[in-house]
């Protein structure tokens, strides 16, 4: 018969805490999103489709948090990822843009997201994707030059990063000088061996919070990617939040 | 002394003029703040011209050259057109502010008009990306997002099929 996830009427999905994510109850729960082009996977990944009440059908792709750092946080309990329907998103390190084409489900046709990959490899299977998904802005380019990108970005309320360079909390904070507005958010994904191998990765960590701090960036939470990914952490935080305005008097 | 600034987007070139520099000051502390709200910002920064590609292919050649921190034909004309003239022999009254030297620099040998390009000039200019679109009246929000996608996937195809070869740089 036909295994995992496609069991038809038998799949619940429930809404997930986090606003456009989703939890398939099956024979295992797993994290799903709703797909915007119904039909289609992007990358092989199981595909789930609900029937409603009135008979219309809704169809959901299985996010693998081994392959998502970003679905590895949501499922390690991350408080905010900031990105939610109709938001902007500049993420940087799309690679082929399997997270990415989750992001695009998650934002949804009012939302956009700007995906900037240099890898010309990864870069391909990035633009042929987007060709199918219309929120998705795919651009060939280095992230560490925001300036070579300015004419193809606007203003954005989370800029998603995840690099893996030895500069990284560099190469976010440049971006969000050119594109993030003020009192808007980061989510970083840091792997510790990227940044510095010597050191215990909980220094890196701490090491990386600090950079960002000194650039603007307001770090508010930190969880680890275990068991999903080894030394691996993803911070979340604001950027140039405004100050409490002081009582009239 | 007239600052000017120099917006590049996707769907056109603009040009903005900034007044009353002296009473925001140069803090940029204090720009921040003003920058956010438009009608603070819309007092200080107005709009002088926009000129919008005349095609997918003319974008795309400006998107290129702007990339490259390159000055072309088109730019050139659009702000010998849109800029005070230039004198020889006299120091000119204003300056361009660009979001990046390298562009700056190639206007300035080119043209003689002076460009700079400071923490001051990119808040500012990162105010006009904000508040873009309610700057020039005939465009949607959306037909920003359109001219960026359009513009975003010929850029982008181009680099991918130029190099081909290209060995890519795997940090592991």
């Amino acid at each position: 018969g036909r295994g995992g996830m496609k069991g038809g009427s038998k799949v619940m999905v429930e809404p997930h805490r986090h606003q456009g994510v989703f939890i398939a109850k099956g024979k295992e729960d797993a994290l799903v999103t709703k797909n915007m082009v119904p039909g289609e996977a992007v990358y092989g990944e199981k595909r789930v489709s609900v029937q409603n009440e009135d008979g219309t059908k809704i169809e959901y792709r299985v996010w693998n948090p081994f392959r998502s750092k970003l679905a590895a946080a949501i499922l390690g309990g991350v408080d905010n990822v900031w990105i939610v329907p109709g938001a902007r998103v500049l993420y940087l390190g799309a690679a082929s843009g399997t997270t990415v084409s989750h992001v695009s489900d998650i934002v949804g046709p009012t939302g956009v997201v700007y995906a900037v990959e240099f890898s010309h490899r990864s870069g391909r299977d990035l633009v042929n994707m987007a060709k199918k998904r219309t929120n998705i802005i795919p651009i060939i380019e280095d992230a560490r030059h925001p300036a070579k990108y300015r004419m193809l970005v606007g203003m954005v309320d989370v800029i998603f990063s995840d690099v893996a360079q030895p500069d990284q909390a560099r190469i976010l904070a440049l971006n969000a000088s050119y594109f993030l507005k003020n009192g808007g958010h980061f989510v970083i994904s840091i792997k510790a061996n990227c940044i510095d191998s010597t050191v215990p990765a909980e220094a890196v960590f701490a090491q990386e919070v600090k950079k960002l701090q000194q650039d603007q960036f307001k770090p508010s939470e930190q969880v680890t990617l275990e068991p999903f990914e080894r030394d691996h952490a993803c911070v979340v935080g604001g950027y140039r939040v405004p100050k409490k305005q002081k009582a009239a008097a | 002394m007239a600052l000017y600034l120099l917006f590049e987007a996707a769907s056109g070139y603009s040009l903005f003029l900034a007044h009353g520099i002296d009473e925001i000051g140069q803090n940029t502390e204090a720009v921040r703040t003003s920058v956010v709200d438009l009608n603070r910002f819309g007092k200080v920064v107005k709009i002088v011209a926009f000129s919008p590609f005349q095609s997918a292919l003319d974008a795309l050649n400006q998107c290129n050259a702007v990339s490259e921190g390159l000055m072309t034909e088109e730019l050139r004309h659009f702000l010998e057109l849109n800029l005070p003239k230039v004198k020889e022999g006299k120091k000119p009254k204003f300056s361009l502010g660009v979001q990046e030297p390298k562009i700056g620099s190639h206007i300035f040998e080119e043209t003689k008009i002076p460009c700079q390009s400071n923490e001051f000039v990119l808040e500012l200019i990162r105010g006009v990306r904000f508040h873009f679109d309610r700057f020039i009246k005939d465009l949607k929000p959306s037909d920003l997002d359109k001219a960026q996608l359009g513009l975003a996937h010929s850029y982008s195809r181009a680099k991918v099929k130029f190099n081909v070869n290209r060995v890519d740089n795997m940090v592991i």
